[in-house]
């Protein structure tokens, strides 16, 4: 007898540790929905995600959201893709351009369409005050399947000490290409004379193609490409371009600033350079301008745009986007989230509270955020650059294998002795020969 | 016991027993099915499979992963870089742990504290201790190039110079797994008898041949041991290169589970190809200890 109670006894152990495993309900007692939102936040910008979704919940008492920090980038799409397969993934969720095909050849993720056409869906004109730049980036071959929940650029970061001490004007930075080599040679100083650089002028943000910062290093070069007047991809998405001539000059500036400045033996934590005043400039974004407060209260600092080149003056802009799953068991709710951020309310307490910047131009008529821009030159910078800010082509097929080959070419000219022409041939011709097979 | 007499009972109860048994197996056996004998298993079958890991189903194409992988120009490049690793902490490794394991095996003050010195950087977690050598290796801010600077050396971007990052990680790589083999040592070393030792002196042999007559061929299984499981350890490096070089630069400390990560998790899931060459580190692996065992036994254990 006492057997047979141990043999069910270990049973109903199993089942219920079985059990134990599986996912529990989301619909609590008080009859609120729960949606769950995942994100990559640095932690300091937290707390003020954590405001932003008070106060939609108390616009919306029905819906709590949960939200969840996941790792960035790489690590992130991991879980993604683990929760995809497990039948977990949250409802709304960050999610980055160069998964998007993934993302929507497996079926993962709704179109935005579907809500924006809906009964609960925004105006023509509400959607077009959003950046043209950042919605080409949230779309996939033409169709929007997510929207951005904030903007980011890219500008440049000058020490006016060091603009002063080198007898150049600390309130002209560079205004083109020229200028910024004719700096950077002026800022770079051998002070001992022992043939080693004790401040260099500009940093050229180069990092190896195999490792996770290099779509970083590429989404900073991408901007010199437009500079010049060239394109990475053709807008039919047949071949890639970044071989042209006017890429080639965008790597060759490049190459020369970084051997010339001697950048192999510099470091490549930027910030901790500039604080310690080796550093005279460098490119950085609105999401460091919260750190820098402190971090660089000692020294004199501005932000100003980054200079044009022989075609024109650009920027790249980014965000994070937000795309609602198909798994989700409330899609209507995860979408009245996403309506809510980026509405022009929401985007302003958004923007003054991280330090992003607001995704539509409707923002800048919101009196609070108009006195917030004069009070923060530097955060102005951004937002106006928003207006030459353009958005990566986006690569439909092979996003990831590309970046990567231009990379390559970007780490054989500066880490290695590549000739700027060459490797971007032969990356080209890899990324093409990729194209070709995806086509078939 | 007072079931016994009864045959048929009996017979109910042998089954029963082996029901429990069952039971009471069950949640390693389902931890271990699920999490190790499955994996095995399932990559095996990948391995000739086109797969993205984003869709349920992939497709059958045969042998076409491995002809791939043996026909990629990075494939032998990562091969080479991994064996260069091998080759350049495994002897180093060796011979720093079994020194160190000789040094501390005297009367020495100190010397439990030593151990657990030298030992500590085995228990750290790779991730942190990697973390911590990047600012080691920085060019203008790390200890290692302002110790060298003391002594006129100019700077070296340890993690970004093509030539030198294998060194930074090949240093890395022995700070951190040469604890373990000195505790091993020093378990060999302790197991050789003293009388041995004090026959020798008698003899009049001086310590070094001491060393080289005794210790080290008393010592040999022990070696052997250690030379088997650091090459299989050295071959399967991941976690320092991530964090210290990320393969770069110019892919010149790419190593072999770097490449299958790369694959695995970077490229859009390319599943199959990343298993295919996991099977084939697996088979570099069985085939070098296999040579290791039939080559050293003869001369180790015979």
């Amino acid at each position: 007898m006492r057997n047979n109670i141990m043999k069910i006894l270990s049973v109903l152990l199993i089942i219920g540790l079985i059990n134990a495993c599986g996912k529990g309900e989301k619909e609590n007692s008080s009859g609120k929905v729960e949606i769950t939102f995942w994100h990559g936040m640095m932690a300091s910008s937290v707390p003020a995600l954590n405001d932003l979704i008070k106060k939609f919940e108390e616009l919306h008492p029905h819906i709590k959201v949960s939200a969840q920090t996941i790792p960035n980038g790489d690590a992130g799409i991991q879980k993604i893709m683990t929760s995809l397969q497990s039948k977990t993934t949250p409802d709304v969720s960050w999610i980055y351009a160069d998964y998007m095909e993934d993302l929507v050849l497996s079926d993962a993720i709704y179109p935005m369409d579907e809500f924006i056409n809906g009964e609960n869906g925004i105006t023509k004109e509400d959607l077009e005050d959003i950046y043209q730049s950042l919605r080409t980036y949230a779309s996939w071959k033409g169709t929007l399947y997510s929207l951005p929940m904030e903007a980011t650029n890219l500008a440049l970061i000058y020490n006016k000490d060091m603009f002063k001490a080198a007898g150049l004007d600390p309130e002209k930075p560079p205004k083109t290409w020229d200028e910024l080599y004719e700096f950077s040679k002026k800022l770079t100083l051998d002070k001992n004379k022992d043939g080693n650089f004790e401040q260099v002028g500009f940093f050229v943000p180069v990092f190896p193609s195999s490792g996770s910062r290099n779509g970083w290093m590429v989404w900073q070069f991408r901007p010199f490409i437009w500079q010049a007047g060239g394109e990475i991809i053709e807008a039919d998405q047949s071949k890639v371009i970044f071989d042209s001539k006017e890429a080639v000059s965008a790597l060759s500036l490049w190459q020369k600033l970084f051997k010339e400045q001697k950048l192999s033996t510099f470091t490549s934590d930027f910030d901790m350079a500039f604080v310690s005043k080796q550093l005279a400039m460098a490119m950085d974004g609105p999401w460091s301008l919260p750190r820098y407060k402190d971090l660089m209260k000692n020294l004199n600092w501005a932000f100003a745009p980054l200079p044009a080149g022989p075609a024109k003056q650009a920027t790249i802009v980014g965000g994070e986007y937000l795309a609602i799953f198909k798994q989700s068991k409330h899609p209507q709710e995860a979408w009245e989230f996403i309506k809510w951020i980026i509405s022009p309310e929401a985007q302003a307490q958004w923007a003054m509270s991280s330090g992003y910047l607001p995704i539509r131009r409707a923002v800048a008529k919101i009196p609070e955020f108009q006195k917030y821009l004069s009070e923060n030159p530097n955060y102005k910078v951004f937002v106006d650059q928003m207006e030459v800010g353009q958005a990566e082509r986006s690569i439909d097929y092979g996003g990831m294998q590309i970046t990567r080959y231009l990379g390559e070419a970007i780490e054989h000219v500066t880490l290695g002795d590549g000739d700027p022409k060459a490797e971007l041939n032969k990356s080209a011709a890899k990324s093409n020969k990729l194209l070709k097979e995806h086509k078939k | 016991m007072l079931f016994t007499k009864n045959k048929k009972y009996n017979s109910i109860i042998g089954k029963g027993e082996a029901l429990s048994a069952i039971g009471f197996l069950s949640p390693t056996l389902i931890i271990f099915g699920t999490f190790i004998l499955f994996p095995v298993i399932f990559s095996f079958y990948l391995s000739f499979q086109k797969w993205n890991s984003f869709s349920w189903s992939g497709s059958f194409i045969g042998l076409e992963n491995y002809i791939r992988m043996f026909q990629s120009e990075e494939f032998w490049l990562v091969l080479k870089n991994t064996a260069i690793y091998t080759i350049g902490t495994v002897p180093l490794n060796m011979i720093i742990s079994l020194l160190v394991a000789y040094g501390l095996n005297k009367k020495l003050a100190g010397k439990k504290f030593l151990r657990t010195l030298f030992f500590a950087p085995v228990v750290v977690s790779p991730v942190a201790a990697a973390l911590i050598w990047r600012w080691l290796y920085d060019p203008n801010f790390g200890l290692v190039n302002y110790t060298l600077g003391i002594f006129g050396v100019s700077p070296i971007n340890w993690l970004n110079d093509p030539n030198a990052a294998m060194f930074a990680l090949i240093g890395m790589g022995v700070w951190k797994t040469f604890g373990y083999n000195m505790v091993l040592f020093a378990a060999g070393l302790n197991a050789i008898p003293d009388s041995y030792y004090e026959a020798a002196t008698l003899d009049g042999a001086g310590a070094w041949s001491k060393f080289w007559h005794i210790t080290i061929p008393l010592l040999s299984p022990t070696t052997f041991f250690i030379l088997v499981m650091s090459m299989i350890g050295s071959f399967q490096v991941f976690d320092i290169v991530y964090i210290l070089t990320s393969g770069g630069p110019l892919g010149s400390t790419k190593v072999l589970v770097f490449y299958v990560y790369e694959y695995a998790f970077k490229f859009n899931g390319e599943m199959g190809y990343a298993s295919a060459i996991s099977y084939f580190l697996f088979a570099i692996l069985f085939i070098l200890t296999m040579a290791q065992i039939k080559f050293l036994k003869t001369k180790v254990l015979g």
